[in-house]
């Protein structure tokens, strides 16, 4: 059986408090290596549904994301997966009608609770989307506008350099750092995102098609990135690439969707080993779905 | 159901078809083979040998396409494990022909020495218990039958049985140095048939792994269960 210890940090994740300006996130590194004991959990996600208006979009998850694992979420379009990520950031809060039922604990705090405020959760939970959206401004700038936002003061030099190695873009730019991030490739654009993304010191990274709009050598650089990240980081990647899932996740979360006059309804059908979902997927939906036998 | 990659799944179908040809025609290269020492036969040996040569080519051509399909189709789970059996099951299949060749060649050497009817016996009996083996295992392998794939160990043991015997027979023909070149020549056409019946179980166990996702040893002493391999 899956153990759920919790992580052992603990956090604040209210408004009224003073930010403490560090980089340093070594104290959460854990054993990166999924078949070593189960890392703690991280997320802890219980019976979530997702309702827009009075509508059902996701039903029933219940889903331990581990710490410094990475856990994809795949399925076919409509399943819900682009939702649950989003509601690990209250990304959903932007949409005036969504509405979340059941638990989602970071850390143990229940990320909807009253006191939480939802931007301290998205610099802890950073993101990433399926285009690259650098600001129109100077490489510099788009690391550096997070933590100046967040308050930091520390040396913002040493911060944006940090940033761009653990994103393995320094040596592309730090000839250029002041040029318009437009200039980029499309694979150094979404790396830039992804510095931009952990600059604010967060501890999950949340990638919804970090890749779909990259070519297959750029798309392999991120998953590399993905891969040396995991060591600082929790990252939770929606994919529609299953081969994606099935190269770099620790953990695969299989969702599928009801389809009924009122509208589509994902659900989770399966949340498993990667390798056990790739080789011998309990369900038959999923061993269906991975095979290309749909219907 | 729509499958999204049918004409993958056809592929692997066709691989699987012509793997089950190479198997029926074991089946009757053990049979050859085992006439042909008991006869004795000698235009039964060399059509054991030429036989081969088709398991040979046939090999090497599943080997080729079984790399395409991996390289090009990148199979998963159930196709997964079904591109794993496949592999085992091509390298068995052709050790099979092997092992017949062999029982082939004991034949033409064999060819005049005097004989002992009790050996003879013996191997037809041997042969006659392992043909029925590989028709099993193909048709456990076929049908995706778990239990029918679970009766194979126990079908091997008397072949299994057998082969320990032969020693003490051969030793009776020990006054009779002609007798017993030809007798010590059968030990190892038992042996060869005793290899094959052991193949027919690898042939099981990789059924059992296709349906369950694991792989198992099928012991003597847990044929009914099997036990996983590795822990």
């Amino acid at each position: 059986m899956e153990t759920r210890t919790q992580t052992d940090k603990t956090v604040d994740l209210t408004k009224e408090k003073v930010r403490t300006p560090s980089f340093d996130v070594s104290s959460l590194a854990g054993q990166g290596d999924p078949m070593l004991a189960q890392n703690p959990v991280m997320i802890d996600v219980r019976g979530l549904h997702v309702y827009y208006g009075d509508f059902l979009a996701v039903k029933n998850v219940d889903m331990p994301i581990r710490q410094n694992e990475i856990t994809s979420l795949i399925g076919p379009s409509g399943c819900g997966k682009s939702t649950v990520l989003r509601c690990f950031n209250r990304m959903n809060d932007l949409i005036e009608t969504a509405r979340v039922e059941g638990v989602i604990e970071y850390h143990g705090v229940n990320l909807y609770g009253d006191s939480v405020d939802p931007v301290e959760v998205r610099r802890r939970v950073g993101m990433v989307f399926q285009k690259p959206n650098p600001f129109p401004k100077p490489i510099y700038d788009n690391i550096a506008f997070g933590p100046r936002i967040a308050g930091w003061n520390g040396k913002m030099d040493d911060l944006v350099e940090e940033s761009l190695r653990r994103a393995a873009l320094w040596d592309e730019v730090k000839d250029k750092l002041h040029e318009s991030a437009y200039a980029l490739s499309g694979g150094q654009q979404q790396r830039l995102c992804i510095a931009r993304a952990i600059a604010t010191s967060p501890d999950v990274v949340l990638m919804d098609e970090p890749c779909s709009a990259l070519d297959p050598i750029a798309t392999l650089k991120i998953e590399e990135l993905m891969l040396d990240l995991k060591k600082d980081y929790t990252i939770i990647i929606v994919t529609h690439n299953m081969q994606q899932a099935a190269r770099v996740s620790d953990r695969t979360a299989f969702f599928s969707v009801d389809v009924s006059e009122r509208g589509r309804t994902g659900y989770l059908v399966e949340f498993a080993r990667t390798q056990d979902i790739f080789t011998k997927p309990e369900k038959k939906q999923t061993e269906d779905y991975i095979t290309g036998r749909f219907g | 159901m729509t499958d999204t990659r049918a004409h993958f799944h056809g592929e692997l179908a066709d691989l699987e078809q012509t793997l089950l040809n190479v198997a029926d025609q074991a089946e009757q290269m053990v049979q050859m083979a085992v006439e042909a020492v008991c006869l004795p036969d000698m235009d039964l040996a060399a059509q054991v040998v030429r036989l081969d040569v088709k398991i040979d080519q046939t090999y090497l051509d599943v080997h080729n396409r079984w790399m395409q399909l991996m390289a090009l189709q990148q199979p998963m789970a159930g196709d997964l494990r079904m591109m794993s059996v496949l592999l085992h099951l091509n390298t068995t299949l052709e050790r099979m022909g092997d092992q017949c060749v062999n029982i082939a060649k004991m034949a033409q050497v064999t060819y005049g020495l005097p004989r002992s009817e009790t050996i003879i016996a013996h191997l037809r009996e041997m042969g006659d218990l392992v043909r029925p083996m590989i028709r099993t295992g193909v048709e456990a392998l076929v049908r995706r039958d778990l239990d029918e794939a679970r009766l194979l160990p126990a079908m091997d043991e008397p072949v299994d049985r057998l082969n320990r015997n032969m020693y003490k027979e051969v030793v009776e023909c020990g006054p009779d140095p002609e007798l017993l070149e030809w007798a010590t020549r059968m030990m190892l056409v038992a042996r060869a048939l005793e290899r094959i019946g052991d193949q027919v179980v690898d042939i099981a166990e990789q059924t059992a792994f296709l349906l369950t996702g694991d792989l198992m040893e099928f012991n003597d002493d847990a044929f009914s269960g099997g036990q996983p391999l590795g822990g």
